[in-house]
C-alpha cells in the first residue's frame, strides 16, 4: 500500500482538472446562450 | 528548366544582397561564435566534459543561429515590400519557397563552414567528413521547415518570437539525431553506427521538403 | 438537453472505469498499487494523439474547402487536446516519482508527449498572434498539418535516442485479460468524454459566431 498517495494524487488531479474543465465549458455555454437570447430579444424590439 | 531558373534567380537575389551588405552574415556569425564561447564557460574546462557536451553545444548554437538567420530572411523581404513584389511576378508560390530555401541554405552553410573549424579549434576536436555530412543534412532539415515558418511568422504580430515557438519543437528530431550522430562522429565511430541517425534526418528532410512545398502557398496568399 | 444526457452518460462510463481500476483489476506484481495510474496515463496519451489527429484532419479540410466549420473543428479539438496533453504530462510525472524517484525523466514517451504539448502550444499561439482571424485560421491549419506529420518522427527519434541508454520505460510485457479490459474501458470512457467535450466546444464556437453576427446587426 506504499505509494497509494501518488495513485490517489494522480486520479484526484485528473478528475479535478477534467471536472473543472467540463464545468467551465458548460457554464460558459450557458452564459453565451443567455446573451444570444437577449440580443435576439433586443433585435426583435428594434424591428 | 524554367522553374529552376526562376528559383536560382530568387536565391541569387538574396545571396547578392547579402554579399553586398554583409550585415546578416556578420551578425549571425558573431552570435554563433559568442554562443560557443559562452557555452565553453558554462561547462568548465575538463577535456572529458568537453567531449561529452561538444555535440550538444554545437547543435544548440546552430539551432539558435538558424532561427536568427531565418527570421532575417523574411523580415527584410516584408519591410522592403519585396514579398509583394515577388508575388506579383508570374511565378508560382512554390518557386518562391524553393528560391528562399536555397538562399537560406547557402547562407547557413556558409556560417557553419566558418563556425565548424573554429568550434573544432576551441574544443580540441577533430573535424571529419562525417561531421560535415551531418551538418549539411541537418541544415537542410532546418531550412525546409524554417523557410515555411518564417514566411508565416513574418505575418504575425510578434514576428521574432513566433518563429522559435513554431520552429524548435518541430525540428526536435533533427536536433536529437544531429547531436547523437555528431557525438559518434567526434569519437571516431564508423559510418555504420551513424546510419540510423542519418536515416531519420534524411527522412525528415524529404518529408518536410514535400510538405512545406505543398503548404507554402497557403501561408503567403494574400 | 441532449448534451447534458451525453455528459451524464460520459460520467457513468467514467465511474464504471473507476470501479474497474480501483476494485476489479488485480494489483500488478512489480510496481504495486501505483501501476494503476497506467489506466489513466494510456487513455490520456491516446487522447492527446486522437485530438491532434482531428486537428490535422480539420486543418487539411479547412485549407482545401475554406469552410469555417472545419476550422472550428480543428481549433476546438486543439483547445481540448492541450488540456488532455497537460494532464498526460502531469500524471506521467506523478507516475515517475514513486517508480523512479524523480519528478521527470526523459523517457521516450514522456519526451514525445512534451514535444506534442509544445506543438499544441504553437498551434494556439499562432492563432492568437495572427493579425486577423482568417489568417489565424489559415496559419494554424498549416501548423496543424506540419505538426501532426512531425509527431511520428519525434516518436521515432526519441525512442532511438533513449534506446541507447536503457532507462525507465513505461511498461513492458503482456497484459492479463482483466487488465486489458480495464484499459479498454478506460480508453473508451475517455474517448467518449472527449467527444462530448468536442461537440460542446464546437457548438460554443458556433454560438460565438452567431453572437458576433447578432451584435453587428444590433449596431
Amino acid at each position: 500500500m506504499e505509494n497509494a498517495g501518488y495513485l490517489l494524487a494522480a486520479f484526484a488531479i485528473a478528475w479535478a482538472l477534467v471536472f473543472g474543465y467540463v464545468l467551465l465549458l458548460f457554464s460558459r455555454q450557458r452564459r453565451l446562450r443567455r446573451e444570444i437570447d437577449s440580443l435576439k430579444e433586443a433585435l426583435k424590439e428594434k424591428h | 528548366m524554367r522553374f529552376w531558373r526562376k528559383v536560382i534567380a530568387i536565391a541569387w537575389k538574396d545571396t547578392l544582397s547579402e554579399v553586398r551588405t554583409k550585415e546578416t552574415v556578420s551578425s549571425v556569425l558573431v552570435f554563433t561564435l559568442l554562443v560557443i564561447v559562452i557555452f565553453n564557460f558554462a561547462f568548465g574546462t575538463s577535456q572529458e566534459t568537453m567531449v561529452l557536451v561538444a555535440p550538444g553545444i554545437l547543435w544548440v548554437t546552430f539551432a539558435f543561429a538558424g532561427v536568427l538567420s531565418l527570421n532575417r530572411s523574411f523580415i527584410l523581404e516584408k519591410e522592403e515590400g519585396c514579398l509583394e513584389g515577388l508575388m506579383v511576378c508570374p511565378i508560382s508560390r512554390e518557386t518562391i519557397y524553393v528560391g528562399k530555401l536555397l538562399g537560406s541554405l547557402l547562407f547557413m552553410l556558409v556560417i557553419e563552414a566558418i563556425a565548424l573549424p573554429i568550434f573544432a579549434f576551441l574544443f580540441n576536436l577533430v573535424l571529419s567528413l562525417q561531421l560535415v555530412v551531418i551538418t549539411v543534412l541537418a541544415t537542410v532539415g532546418f531550412v525546409t521547415v524554417g523557410t515555411l515558418f518564417s514566411a508565416l511568422a513574418v505575418n504575425t504580430r510578434a514576428r521574432e518570437m513566433v518563429l522559435p515557438i513554431l520552429f524548435l519543437p518541430i525540428v526536435v528530431p533533427v536536433i536529437i539525431c544531429a547531436v547523437k550522430a555528431s557525438g559518434l562522429a567526434l569519437s571516431g565511430e564508423p559510418w555504420g553506427s551513424l546510419s540510423s541517425w542519418l536515416q531519420i534526418i534524411v527522412a525528415f528532410d524529404a518529408i518536410f521538403l514535400v510538405v512545406s512545398f505543398l503548404v507554402f502557398a497557403f501561408v503567403i496568399e494574400e | 438537453m441532449k448534451k447534458n444526457i451525453l455528459l451524464g452518460l460520459s460520467f457513468v462510463l467514467m465511474v464504471i472505469a473507476l470501479y474497474l481500476v480501483f476494485v476489479y483489476v488485480p494489483t500488478e506484481k512489480e510496481m504495486g498499487i501505483v501501476q494503476r495510474i497506467f489506466y489513466l496515463m494510456v487513455p490520456l496519451g491516446w487522447l492527446s494523439l486522437l485530438a491532434f489527429l482531428i486537428v490535422f484532419i480539420g486543418s487539411i479540410l479547412y485549407l482545401a474547402k475554406r469552410e469555417s466549420k472545419w476550422d472550428i473543428l480543428a481549433s476546438s479539438s486543439a483547445e481540448i487536446g492541450i488540456v488532455f496533453t497537460t494532464l498526460a504530462l502531469i500524471t506521467g510525472s506523478i507516475w515517475a516519482k514513486p517508480i523512479w524517484g524523480v519528478w521527470w525523466t526523459w523517457e521516450p514517451r514522456l519526451t514525445a508527449t512534451l514535444v506534442l504539448w509544445l506543438v499544441y502550444l504553437a498551434y494556439l499561439i499562432v492563432r492568437s498572434y495572427a493579425t486577423d482571424e482568417e489568417r489565424g485560421a489559415r496559419f494554424a491549419a498549416v501548423v496543424g498539418i506540419v505538426g501532426f506529420i512531425d509527431i511520428p518522427i519525434v516518436a521515432l527519434a526519441t525512442t532511438l535516442w533513449r534506446g541507447m541508454h536503457p532507462g525507465p520505460i513505461i511498461f513492458q510485457g503482456g497484459l492479463a485479460p482483466a487488465m486489458l479490459l480495464t484499459l479498454l474501458v478506460s480508453i473508451a470512457a475517455f474517448t467518449f468524454l472527449y467527444s462530448v467535450l468536442l461537440i460542446q466546444k464546437v457548438s460554443m464556437k458556433n454560438d460565438e459566431m452567431e453572437m458576433k453576427r447578432l451584435k453587428e446587426l444590433h449596431s
